[in-house]
């Protein structure tokens, strides 16, 4: 098993080299060679034609990251400890999850213009109940006899919450934040479709209008890196964390 | 008036249920008691109720004279399963009292550590809880429950999940750091033999009621060699007899 990882490195090289092959025998504007989309990516870069648009995905999904998963998760918080909010909430969750999120993006472009914010609320939102869920679930279930425990030794409330719910309850949090990271991409680039100038979703857009496949074959890497990016990050902590959790070190 | 007083305690679950029944019993400062019965019979419900986790519907409980309504930092608790939490190091889970009280001094840490020497875990500060075995997590969880030096000691069934040698070496453990730190117990089990060799009386408890109630005539420190004695386990067999109803 040792070797997969150079297993699935031949696999690229292998679906690389008859991609190659079968682009050879058709029009650039439906299928670009790798050579070719490769060369675009590294024009790009160079000449810093996608640096703009990079940062303006990038701080879309990152401000939106950041505020849908802290409200995503204080409200999960709450919710897991105040029942009397959770029973008044939960029909609404239940009901706002039924709602294609995406499909408010038009909605939003109207209420916060074509700018950053509607592409931030957008993503937020969508990062907002992946969390939202995990931390309420993480925050009820965790252990009676550890609760009976601290009971025992005269903790408060707030301390319960921050020394046994939050913890004991991280691995599905950071759950919630794996899907929640994922997600954010996907809503960002769908806000820029609907309506923006900037930011890598326009660039695809444009490239479209353009027939310029090539480039946007470009575009779509860069997308996919970001998202693989993030995914890494909080897997690294995720694995971190679990380790704790293992019997060997 | 003895250390730990329990007057005609009565306790039902959601007021329907009864579980216990005008429970008396009284622990003298230094003692070891061990409740004895099958599962179900209240055992557990009576020590959470003189731990101050549970209130009692009637009567009273009162340790050194004042009324235990919540539980009090004079008394530590060692529960069934360890308890430890798996993100904390096992030095960490030695001083979660304490870290719920106040922050952490060089003493405390001290301390714990000791503790961890005493019941043989000495190199084991830094490991996490799920690395040990079943046994040395049950001696973390008792080191957690002296870090606060309490006077009275619950236990209920904490060692049920270890083999038997391992259960013996606990049990040795557990009567050296009690006499060493003065301190008084209420243990909770269903094994006879762990019953008579930890304690100075031993009850029986039966559908909610104390029904039976003997001194254990054994001299201390208690030895290896005792469990094979003849008043052990004839001891042994009058208990095993009160349990199964055949004595009365």
């Amino acid at each position: 098993m040792k070797k997969m990882p150079i297993y699935s490195l031949l696999l690229l090289v292998l679906l690389l080299v008859i991609w190659e092959w079968v682009a050879g025998t058709l029009s650039e504007l439906v299928l670009p060679a790798p050579s070719v989309i490769w060369m675009t990516l590294i024009d790009g870069l160079a000449s810093g034609y996608f640096t703009p648009h990079i940062i303006r995905t990038a701080s879309e999904v990152l401000l939106g990251l950041l505020f849908g998963c802290l409200s995503g998760f204080i409200i999960g918080i709450l919710m897991g400890e105040v029942t009397f909010l959770r029973k008044l909430l939960f029909p609404y969750i239940v009901a706002s999850q039924a709602v294609p999120k995406l499909a408010l993006t038009p909605l939003f472009i109207l209420w916060f213009g074509f700018g950053m914010t509607s592409k931030v609320v957008i993503t937020a939102l969508v990062c907002f109940f992946p969390l939202l869920e995990s931390t309420v679930t993480a925050i009820q279930t965790s252990d009676t006899h550890k609760k009976e425990l601290f009971k025992m030794l005269g903790a408060t409330r707030f301390q319960t919450l921050i020394h046994l719910k939050i913890p004991a309850g991280m691995p599905g949090i950071l759950a919630g934040l794996r899907v929640s990271v994922v997600l954010a991409v996907v809503g960002a680039v769908v806000g820029e479709f609907i309506g923006s100038s900037e930011g890598l979703g326009a660039l695809i857009i444009a490239t479209q209008a353009m027939m310029d496949t090539p480039l946007m074959f470009a575009t779509l890497i860069l997308l996919t890196v970001f998202g693989m990016i993030l995914y890494l990050i909080v897997s690294w902590f995720e694995k971190k964390w679990l380790k704790r959790y293992q019997k060997e070190i | 008036m003895s250390f730990l007083t329990i007057e005609d305690v009565t306790y039902s679950y959601q007021g329907k249920h009864p579980v216990l029944h005008r429970i008396n019993w009284g622990i003298e400062q230094g003692e070891f008691h061990c409740l004895l019965g099958k599962s179900g019979c209240g055992k557990t419900t009576l020590l959470k109720l003189a731990a101050g986790l549970l209130q009692s519907d009637e009567g009273n409980i009162m340790l050194q004279g004042n009324e235990v309504v919540k539980p009090s930092a004079q008394c530590g608790f060692v529960f069934q399963s360890p308890n430890l939490l798996e993100w904390k190091t096992v030095i960490e889970n030695v001083l979660l009292p304490i870290t719920l009280k106040r922050k952490i001094t060089k003493e405390d840490r001290n301390q714990a550590l000791e503790l961890l020497e005493l019941v043989g875990l000495g190199s084991y500060g830094d490991r996490y809880p799920l690395q040990l075995s079943g046994g040395e997590q049950s001696r973390v969880a008792i080191a957690r429950a002296l870090i606060q030096r309490p006077s009275l000691l619950f236990l209920d069934e904490p060692f049920a999940a270890l083999d038997a040698i391992t259960r013996e070496e606990l049990q040795d453990d557990l009567l050296r750091m009690c006499h060493m730190h003065h301190i008084t117990v209420l243990f909770i089990t269903h094994d006879i033999a762990e019953a008579v060799y930890l304690s100075d009386v031993v009850a029986i408890m039966a559908q909610g009621e104390i029904v039976y109630r003997t001194p254990v005539k054994l001299e201390r420190p208690r030895t290896m060699k005792m469990r094979y004695q003849l008043y052990f386990n004839e001891l042994c067999l009058t208990l095993r007899q009160v349990l199964s109803g055949e004595h009365s």
